[in-house]
């Protein structure tokens, strides 16, 4: 069928043929654009601003695990490790990941938005400078590493564990899919249940009361940066592991997708964020099944488009700060 | 006042855009290597010095590079400089930066555009200008007909339709597949050599398992993967450039899918196996209507290989010897004495005649192309890449594929092994166009 001259070719039945693999292959990426997506969502529910610069605190974190591996003397061509050094290294360059994106996070938080947090500025002068930001960072590494593609190296062998529905379950998109879930659920149960989460989620529904109550505002918001940086770093070692390359512009696109799906599930809902992130992930991949790979972007956000009409408030609607404890 | 800070705020945003508009505009770096004395003459580079597929840009400004510095040692006329221009590959950034040089009137003609994409933005304002440019690499077919008249398009590398002829015989004779996905990277050279190949394969009697499309920047193609794997075919083929094609490759053979992987030129490049791992890259067949200068080259490619090296100090790149030929023949018109842009364009279009060039011998037809036949294919092997087969192909006959007109190609190949592999003679087969 053709619409105006572009060609859409329906294909259900590639849908039913190649569900499992689209499923399982939509929930893993969509476990990482929901761990970035956190980060949104969290800084949007305690400043209710769009940090744009989490595109490139998660590009950090890619190029921050790169470093690791070449530090530890892993090189791209290298075999695979096992077993117990395996995990070593693994833990250590998800370690090196989000400690850079933390740091980096709050470094960012410190020089940038506080000063114009402290002079009341308004919100038209956060988006400006996440954007420079952005742009810095962006070509900071670009012209220090170049605009090539880096290869990350190999360190977990892709063996395939056991297929299941014809979705190939392969040992990295395990490792994605298990550390993206620990990582969330750690991070769901910290702000409920922790004194320092509770001072986000006081902050995030009224500032100037939680102050009153003896909350640290600025201790709150560096945490919250801090935060939103580590798992955009631990999000970055994955992509990295997962997709094996690093490049200065690799945050823009997941970035795009993950604060679309934090707005999917609910700006400023944790929990939206990561129903978010796997709904757009399996949204992505049910879409470019159906329609073809070219739809892929247009099927996504033609979905958010219709859920925010009838929802505006997205999926999960509640915010951070209205959140059941 | 908050109010009286807001308002300051929005006008200092505003004028910071303009000024980063205006920057943007005219800023952009012209380099350019001027010699000591005498009159000098400025020839243009347009290309990707940065942007992801940078790669193919900088093999070509150092062919150049090399070209300008053995005729300037020869000092048998005026000195040559050159004068580049950053597209990074993309038709949008090209058309920002073209009026720097084409309002630049000490440059008299160009080496590139090199993609095909910003040739076909960039061909009406050298047109306009009466700018005479030389592509070493823009192999999109329809590029010689983007304007009419059209007097200042050149290219010294075969088209499309000759690449994509040469694939498509490879695929039927050599790989002979059970059958092939076609990707690309709806780019105007990769839809337009895979959207060739696919049809010319398909004519040949190879079944078509799935014609998928992938977004280069990305770096997810599961749903292409999965495609590709549910489709059951043995063999990819990718329309693209070598960043994608790399982690297209990888991610299909992580998936299951390990048959040959074939591509064309613009995945011809050290990139892809970055891109792919050394692992997932071997074996990879990659195409072009060019040659490679190596160290174990022989004759002028082997005099260019040493050149190149001693002057850049690597090996030289794909494109780097078309692009090399491209400036010889600009340089050529210049020392006989035609430094304007009308003389030079008549230089280009009526004077050159038939020009032994290192890549191939030089003959422009009237649109611009030239009428080389030979095709040349490339494995991966050990991480490198290596010469495979060399193929001399008849130039396919018109073939257009508008509406209306149904010509398909008539195309005899010889397929001839180089260093060792089998050589086969092949029956030819013509189709005349109805």
């Amino acid at each position: 069928m053709r619409f105006e001259g572009v060609p859409i070719d329906l294909c259900f039945h590639c849908l039913k043929d190649q569900f499992g693999p689209q499923t399982f292959d939509g929930l893993t990426l969509g476990a990482i654009y929901a761990l970035i997506a956190l980060g949104y969502t969290l800084v949007y529910g305690v400043l209710q601003l769009i940090n744009f610069a989490h595109s490139e605190i998660f590009m950090v974190g890619v190029f921050a695990s790169l470093f690791a591996m070449h530090a530890m003397g892993i090189e791209q061509g290298d075999p695979a490790k096992t077993g117990f050094v395996l995990l070593g290294v693994l833990l250590l360059v998800t370690l090196a990941g989000m400690l850079m994106s933390g740091a980096t996070a709050v470094v960012m938080e410190r020089i940038a938005y506080r000063p114009l947090r402290k002079r009341k500025a308004p919100r038209l002068a956060f988006l400006i400078t996440a954007i420079g930001i952005s742009l810095t960072l962006q070509e900071f590494f670009a012209i220090r590493y170049g605009r090539n593609q880096l290869g990350v190296p190999r360190v977990l062998e892709k063996k395939t564990l056991f297929v299941i529905g014809g979705a190939n379950v392969r040992t990295d998109k395990v490792l994605v899919l298990v550390a993206a879930f620990l990582l969330m659920f750690a991070l769901d149960r910290f702000v409920t249940s922790s004194r320092l989460g509770r001072g986000i989620r006081a902050t995030a529904q009224d500032a100037e009361t939680a102050q009153l109550m003896g909350v640290n505002i600025d201790r709150v918001v560096m945490l919250t940066f801090l935060l939103g940086g580590l798992l955009a770093g631990a999000a970055g070692t994955l992509y990295g592991v997962f997709f094996e390359a690093a490049r200065y512009n690799i945050g823009f696109l997941p970035g795009i997708k993950a604060f679309t799906a934090a707005v999917l599930g609910g700006i400023g809902n944790i929990r939206g964020a990561l129903i978010g992130g796997l709904v757009l992930g399996l949204l992505e991949n049910y879409g470019s099944a159906v329609l073809g790979v070219q739809w892929k972007d247009v099927f996504a956000f033609t979905m958010l488009v219709l859920v925010l009409l009838f929802r505006p408030t997205g999926l999960l609607g509640e915010s951070l700060g209205r959140a059941r404890a | 006042m908050p109010h009286a800070r807001a308002r300051t705020i929005r006008a200092v945003a505003v004028l910071a855009v303009v000024a980063a508009m205006g920057l943007v505009a005219c800023g952009k770096s012209k380099k350019s290597t001027s010699a000591s004395t005498g009159k000098t003459v400025y020839i243009g580079f347009v290309g990707a010095k940065t942007g992801d597929n940078a790669n193919l840009g900088i093999n070509i400004r150092d062919g150049i590079k090399v070209a300008i510095d053995e005729e300037n040692a020869k000092k048998d006329g005026p000195t040559i400089a050159l004068k580049e221009f950053d597209t990074a590959g993309d038709p949008a950034q090209a058309t920002t930066v073209a009026p720097q040089f084409i309002q630049d009137t000490s440059i008299i003609g160009t080496v590139g555009p090199a993609f095909s994409g910003e040739t076909k933005a960039l061909i009406p304002l050298y047109q306009d200008a009466k700018l005479v440019f030389i592509s070493p690499s823009a192999t999109n077919v329809k590029l010689p007909t983007i304007v009419s008249p059209e007097t200042v398009f050149h290219r010294v590398i075969a088209d499309d339709a000759l690449q994509a002829s040469g694939i498509a015989s490879y695929l039927s004779q050599t790989v002979k597949p059970k059958s092939v996905a076609f990707i690309n990277d709806n780019s105007e050279y990769g839809k337009g050599l895979a959207v060739d190949v696919q049809r010319l394969s398909v004519d040949k009697g190879i079944k078509a398992a799935t014609t998928q499309v992938i977004d280069p920047k990305a770096q997810d193609f599961s749903a292409t993967v999965n495609a590709v794997k549910a489709s059951g075919a043995d063999t990819v083929f990718y329309g693209g450039y070598y960043a994608a094609a790399g982690l297209l490759r990888k991610q299909l053979v992580d998936a299951g899918v390990k048959g040959t992987f074939v591509s064309g030129d613009g995945s011809l490049d050290k990139g892809f196996v970055t891109a792919a791992g050394p692992a997932a890259a071997e074996g990879a067949k990659l195409t072009c209507p060019c040659n490679l200068a190596f160290s174990s080259s022989t004759g002028a490619l082997k005099t260019f290989y040493d050149q190149f090296k001693k002057d850049i100090g690597k090996d030289p790149g794909l494109y780097s010897p078309e692009a090399y030929d491209a400036a010889k023949i600009l340089i050529k018109g210049i020392k006989a004495g035609n430094t304007t842009r009308a003389a030079l364009l008549d230089y280009v279009n009526n004077k050159v005649g038939s020009y032994a060039g290192i890549s191939k011998t030089i003959k422009f037809e009237s649109n611009g192309n030239i009428g080389s036949t030979q095709f040349f294919v490339f494995e991966v092997k050990g991480a490198e890449i290596a010469p495979s087969q060399t193929i001399v192909a008849d130039k396919p006959a018109e073939t257009t594929t508008t509406a209306g007109s149904g010509g398909s190609s008539g195309s005899s190949t010889t397929v001839t092994g180089s260093s060792g592999s089998t050589t086969t003679t092949v029956a030819s087969t013509t189709t005349s166009k109805p």
